[in-house]
């Protein structure tokens, strides 16, 4: 594996240079919390490259919460924006990954999203600190990138040692060849330090491993344990609409001039009116069958197609929840 | 090439507009913006209103689409609003036709009601197009009232067609009623096809599609040869969006027809 050494002064120059192709959005902590921030020359560079994945969603880069997908009758182009992801976190890749197999490789392919994750640069940040919502090492993931971003790096000592994942990401390292170092043995031994370090803080947090077979366990449950469950749930959402792998949406229109847009937006499982048919049927009319939907979702019937779950352990539907619901409590309890 | 928008309506003139019954009325298309295979669907759009998806009842063969719609809603209405001249918008085709080949030389039964005629429609066509495929086509076909009968024109010469035999029902009748009286079910007592291969092919509203099915497989058709259209909530119609979902099966693209193979472990499938 080839690694390029970033040195901490220059950190500022890379970010500068990247944004000259379009916004970069940089990870920063603010109240205590990491957010994917817009770099602007002029305020100051206040990066954070040891916390969590960001307190928003990073669906809201590749599926906003509101975007035009088509404008009828004159179909105008609809254009992506050219974007820079500095420290995403290995969880949130988790997300695009999960986002890129129903967007891109389920035919057919949706061209809004490929153009916006095409016109996208990915830049991950390995994750030293795990916090106690966490559980990526749950559902088969490490805290650092394998894949899926362009370029990831482990902040070291001495600065930040970069990987490539794609094309991409070598042209980036290319284009700015000047600002990298070569590495030594140390650099390599030190991330490697760190790595194993976040992986037994993970295991700490988390120690009792989800059982087998939970795909078929979240299909056969018994209407007890989901009452249960649920119990709580106020029914916010916050839960579905934090989530990076929860993908719903609606298709709406509106008048604009002489055109009309058709609009994107987000929508929940958990509205009662979500599977409604005309006439008025509805599959689900009962909380509890709408609440258990979601781990069907994520836990059975993406297994089913894709083999992994579509839940990335970020844990932000535990921290956003009201009731304090801690989707693990429920897992381990199948 | 240029990339398809998946999400665009693609802009339609309504040439005619034919009232099937009170509430039920076909919408005939200028041209065909899609191709189509019998089964398959698409979404028709109301300009700012919205979407919704219908099945053609059309036959794949003819050179305009049309649309047999019932009047339920927010989109059904505002289309009920429309004239011939007026603009609509049409997306698809979406999901898999029905496996014509896997018919051929079999008797085929097929089994209506109400609205639910507009798909099996398309298919009777499909069908009596290429009619020396199969060995025979039934249709047994009930609605609530004389009146609600949609294709009451078109009936009469279907059944003069060779190697084609069809029954009617209403729940209720009237004076002028001279058919079969009770539900869709009255005329399933008797089943003059061989069950263990021939194909069934059902749509209707749900308690009907859940009554059918249970008489079908009590007469002794296999899982597996029991097509069944679903109607579940959709609105991409690509397999993005996750409304129509059904057990593990995305109706707008698995379906929207599946057997009863594929969903009797699901509990109330057609609700
Ligand atoms: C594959 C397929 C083929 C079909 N083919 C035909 C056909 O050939 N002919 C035919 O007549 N019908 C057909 N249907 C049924 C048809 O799609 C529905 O009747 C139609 O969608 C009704 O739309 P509407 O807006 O008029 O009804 P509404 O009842 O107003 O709305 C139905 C939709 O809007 C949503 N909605 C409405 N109000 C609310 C609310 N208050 N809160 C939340 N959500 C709401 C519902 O979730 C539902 O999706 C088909 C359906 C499917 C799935
Ligand atoms: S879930 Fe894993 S990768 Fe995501 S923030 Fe927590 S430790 Fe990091
Ligand atoms: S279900 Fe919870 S932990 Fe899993 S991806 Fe969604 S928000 Fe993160
Ligand atoms: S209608 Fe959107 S997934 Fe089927």
């Amino acid at each position: 594996m080839k690694f390029y050494l970033l040195p901490s002064n220059k950190i500022l120059d890379f970010i500068q240079g990247l944004s000259r192709k379009g916004p970069v959005y940089y990870s920063q902590l603010r109240d205590g919390n990491t957010h994917l921030v817009r770099f602007d020359p002029d305020k100051d560079f206040l990066p954070e490259f040891k916390g969590i994945r960001t307190a928003e969603n990073i669906k809201h880069f590749f599926l906003p919460s509101r975007s035009t997908v088509a404008r009828y009758p004159d179909d105008e182009k609809i254009s992506a924006p050219h974007q820079v992801l500095f420290g995403v976190k290995s969880c949130d890749l988790r997300g695009v990954d999960v986002y890129d197999r129903i967007f891109l490789k389920w035919e057919p392919i949706d061209p809004l999203y490929k153009a916006r994750r095409e016109n996208t640069i990915i830049i991950s940040a390995d994750c030293p600190e795990p916090a106690d919502t966490c559980f990526c090492n749950l559902v088969g993931i490490n805290p650092y990138a394998e894949a899926t971003a362009d370029l990831n790096f482990t902040e070291i000592e001495s600065g930040l040692l970069f990987e490539t994942f794609t094309k991409k990401g070598e042209e980036i390292i290319k284009q700015f060849q000047d600002l990298f170092t070569e590495p030594d043995k140390g650099d390599e031994k030190e991330r490697q330090m760190i790595r194993r370090s976040a992986v037994q803080k993970l295991r700490a947090i988390n120690e009792k491993q989800f059982r087998a077979g939970l795909a078929q366990a979240v299909e056969q449950v018994d209407e007890e344990k989901v009452r249960q469950a649920r119990d709580e749930c106020v029914e916010c959402l916050s839960c579905l609409f934090s989530c990076p792998t929860c993908y719903c949406f609606l298709l709406a229109d509106y008048k604009k001039g002489k055109n009309i847009e058709r609009v994107r937006v987000w929508d929940g499982c958990y509205y009662s009116g979500y599977a409604r048919v005309g006439g008025g049927m509805n599959p689900r009319p009962k909380f509890d069958e709408r609440f258990w939907n979601r781990f069907l979702c994520k836990f059975t019937y993406f297994y089913q197609y894709e083999e992994i779950y579509a839940c990335t352990g970020c844990g932000r539907c535990n921290s956003g929840c009201m009731a304090k619901i801690d989707i693990r409590e429920i897992l381990w309890q199948l | 090439m240029a990339v398809i928008n998946p999400y665009y309506p693609i802009p339609t003139k309504i040439k005619e507009i034919i009232p099937e019954t009170p509430s039920i009325t076909t919408f005939v298309l200028d041209g065909r913006p899609i191709d189509f295979s019998a089964g398959q669907f698409a979404e028709l759009t109301v300009p700012g209103v919205g979407e919704a998806p219908f099945t053609p009842s059309s036959s794949p063969y003819a050179e305009d689409l049309e649309f047999t719609i019932m009047k339920v809603g927010r989109v059904t209405s505002a289309l009920f609003e429309l004239k011939p001249g007026d603009s609509i918008g049409v997306r698809g085709p979406f999901g898999k036709p029905y496996p014509l080949d896997a018919f051929k030389k079999k008797e085929i039964f097929i089994v209506g009601g109400g609205v639910g005629f507009a798909p099996l429609r398309s298919l009777f066509l499909a069908l009596v197009h290429n009619i020396k495929h199969y060995k025979k086509i039934y249709i047994r076909y009930g609605a609530r009232t004389p009146q609600d009968i949609v294709y009451k024109k078109l009936i009469p010469e279907w059944q003069k067609i060779d190697k084609v035999d069809i029954l009617l029902t209403v729940d209720r009748g009237d004076d002028s009623w001279k058919g079969k009286v009770g539900v869709i079910t009255v005329i399933l007592d008797e089943i003059p096809v061989n069950v263990n291969s021939a194909p069934t092919i059902v749509c209707g509203p749900p308690l009907m599609m859940k009554f059918v099915t249970q008489r079908l497989v009590e007469a002794g058709f296999k899982d597996e040869h029991i097509y069944l259209s679903m109607e579940k909530n959709m609105s991409c119609g690509i397999g993005k969006c996750n409304h129509c979902r059904v057990g593990k099966f995305y109706v707008c693209k698995d379906g929207p027809v599946l057997t009863w193979k594929d969903i009797k472990d699901i509990e109330e499938p057609f609700i």
